[in-house]
């Protein structure tokens, strides 16, 4: 049994020490409560509109207020997300894994939307890396951060990667207010069927924990999740509200599962692998592309074409 | 799924208004996120108060409910501004407002400013001959940034931010005069259409007249929106739903149903009004130029004042 603290704060936008203070009462209350892992949402130590305020707020990871808090994860696991400097000064928005006063691990966010309402690649590096990492629970973990889970490679790499606990730190913005979604709100009525489907597809606990609060004009909606590997969700925090909220899984239900369930025994790597080796040529325009409409240039499976032009199925390969 | 609730409806049983089926919101959604939007805008700037301009009707009424829900009406001054040709049904419908609400209000007309600047009864204004016959659309935003002027002065006084009260359909095909009723700290509805404006004043209890009546810029006798534009709003708000949120472009929008010339002298209007929705440019010339590429939040530790 463990039992999974999801802090669903609101953090003050560039009042890293306020928030680190925030950090720090929580994992006490979680530790009181017997969680035995405690999950903030993205750029919880930061808040997430930084823009230019971004390299203000940035800590090496040799930083030591963050040396300071993952001393106070003796005896538990932490999930906490900040703006990581690099060496070579680059800026990525990471969440690390601290435990038993360490850090363990560190993911840094490989998608950073740049569209609608985002602008995160003009102020952020994207990090290179989907790795999943042991740790003390037993189980391997793989963290990824918001965006990183609209894209079905993260959590598919991070469960054959021997993820069996998935945990996605998001801080996303609410949009789309109507009627006809199942809580009034688009962005989170996707969330819900992306993260079941993850869980069900990976057969592995998906924890979801994503902020609350306002910066400048947007409004996160909360809402964090634990799914079980079935698909199942297990805890849905209420939208908007700040809370810790402590969910107990059975990290068992992984195996059984997997057992009942053998998709990820079954995942054809080596001919996804193949696959992807095959496109990535192509759309380089360093192999004939075997699918493309005659005429594609290279790299464009799709012909430029008046748009009344038939598509018209190539015979034979060139 | 989230109750639809009935749309209210007048002693005939009739509905107040229409609400188009793809404007439908879930108000309970929308109340917590603007009570959460206007509590954070007053926590970062180190405010506990809020100002607005009440005309009496659904907009301004609206955001009273809205701002008094957020922090309570104790915390709120409406400031009514009539001039002397304004409907005294609104200014009773603002006192009734008020009245419900039970928040602070002060009444400052601006009769004296707005003539003492063009004239009266043939008596010169400080604008001199030249300003004597200004065009109704000239008075009107006169009026506009008279009352900007006292709310941005009251909001001194009482320590309070000033709320905006803008709806997305006026702000989008630019009904708005610039530094003038759109003049504000932050807008809690301004990303609502007309329509939807409607549906939250109906969830949220605004007086049913208020809901009920053609909306008016008041600016000046028997002005109506609808009849000033020549359109309805649910029909407006549909096409700036479909063209805008939806991204349908204008031939799609005719397929749908949508007259070509309407379609056509709305999207003029949007286009021809982009300034007044945007902060204005400023020539790059030095290294790091703000909104270019000094990018800051409006709000960051350090900027409260208190």
């Amino acid at each position: 049994m463990l039992r999974i603290a999801l802090a669903q704060i609101a953090p003050r936008l560039g009042a890293l020490d306020e928030n680190l203070a925030r950090h720090h009462e929580l994992i006490e209350e979680a530790r009181a409560g017997g969680a035995g892992l405690v999950v903030f949402p993205e750029l919880g130590l930061t808040g997430y509109q930084l823009q230019d305020l971004a390299a203000e707020v940035a800590m090496r990871l040799d930083d030591a207020r963050l040396a300071t808090l993952a001393a106070a994860t003796r005896g538990l696991s932490a999930t906490v997300s900040f703006v990581e400097e690099s060496g070579d000064h680059r800026l990525f928005i990471a969440a690390a894994l601290m435990e038993d006063g360490e850090i363990r691990h560190v993911h840094r966010k490989v998608f950073l939307p740049t569209y609608g309402l985002f602008d995160e690649r003009r102020f952020f590096a994207a990090g290179d890396v989907v790795r999943a990492t042991p740790s003390r629970l037993g189980v391997g973990v793989g963290i990824a951060i918001c965006e990183d889970f609209w894209h079905l490679q993260t959590p598919q790499l991070l469960a054959l990667d021997g993820a069996q606990l998935l945990l996605n730190v998001s801080s996303s913005p609410g949009r789309d207010l109507a009627a006809r979604n199942d809580v009034g709100l688009g962005t989170a009525t996707s969330w819900r069927t992306l993260m079941r489907t993850y869980a069900q597809l990976t057969t592995s606990f998906v924890v979801f924990v994503n902020r609350v609060g306002v910066d400048e004009s947007i409004t996160f909606w909360g809402g964090s999740e634990v799914i079980a590997p079935s698909g199942e969700p297990l805890f849905s925090a209420p939208l908007f509200d700040e809370g810790l909220h402590l969910v107990d899984v059975n990290l068992d239900d992984v195996r059984r599962e997997r057992i009942a369930l053998p998709l990820l025994r079954d995942e054809r790597l080596e001919l996804q692998a193949r696959e992807l080796g095959r496109i990535i040529s192509e759309r380089a325009g360093f192999a004939t592309d075997s699918t493309a409409e005659p005429g594609a240039e290279p790299g464009l499976d799709v012909a430029a074409r008046a748009p009344e032009e038939p598509i018209r199925l190539r015979s034979r390969r060139r | 799924m989230s109750a639809a609730r009935p749309l209210p409806v007048d002693d005939a049983g009739r509905p107040l208004f229409e609400l188009p089926d793809e404007l439908a919101i879930d108000t309970d959604v929308a109340r917590r996120v603007i009570a959460g939007f206007i509590r954070g805008q007053l926590l970062q700037a180190g405010f506990e108060r809020c100002v607005l301009g009440l005309s009496g009707g659904i907009d301004s009424g609206l955001v009273a409910y809205l701002v008094s829900e957020a922090i309570g009406a104790d915390k709120l001054l409406c400031v009514l501004m009539p001039y002397r040709t304004s409907s005294p049904a609104s200014r009773a419908d603002a006192e009734a407002i008020v009245a419900d609400l039970g928040c602070a209000s002060e009444l400052v007309e601006i009769t004296a400013m707005v003539d003492g600047y063009f004239g009266e009864d043939g008596a010169m204004g400080a604008g001199g001959e030249s300003v004597r016959e200004a065009t109704p659309l000239r008075r009107g935003n006169f009026m506009a940034r008279m009352r900007m002027a006292i709310l941005y002065d009251r909001s001194v006084a009482f320590g309070g931010l000033v709320v905006g009260t803008g709806n997305k359909t006026e702000s989008l095909i630019g009904y708005t005069t610039l530094f003038g009723d759109n003049a504000c700290a932050f807008n809690p509805i301004g990303d609502l259409y007309k329509s939807q404006v409607r549906q939250m004043a109906a969830a949220i209890g605004v007086p049913r007249q208020v809901i009920a009546k053609a909306p008016s810029a008041d600016l000046w006798p028997d002005q109506t929106d609808e009849d000033e534009g020549a359109f309805s709003y649910p029909l407006l708000d549909r096409i700036l739903y479909w063209r805008i949120d939806r991204r349908r472009n204008t031939d799609e929008l005719v397929a749908m149903g949508f007259d070509r010339a309407l379609v056509e002298r709305v999207e003029r209007l949007v286009a021809t009004s982009e300034f007044k929705r945007q902060v204005p440019p400023i020539a790059k010339l030095g290294p790091r130029t703000a909104g270019v590429d000094y990018l800051y939040p409006r709000r960051r530790p350090g900027s409260s004042r208190s």
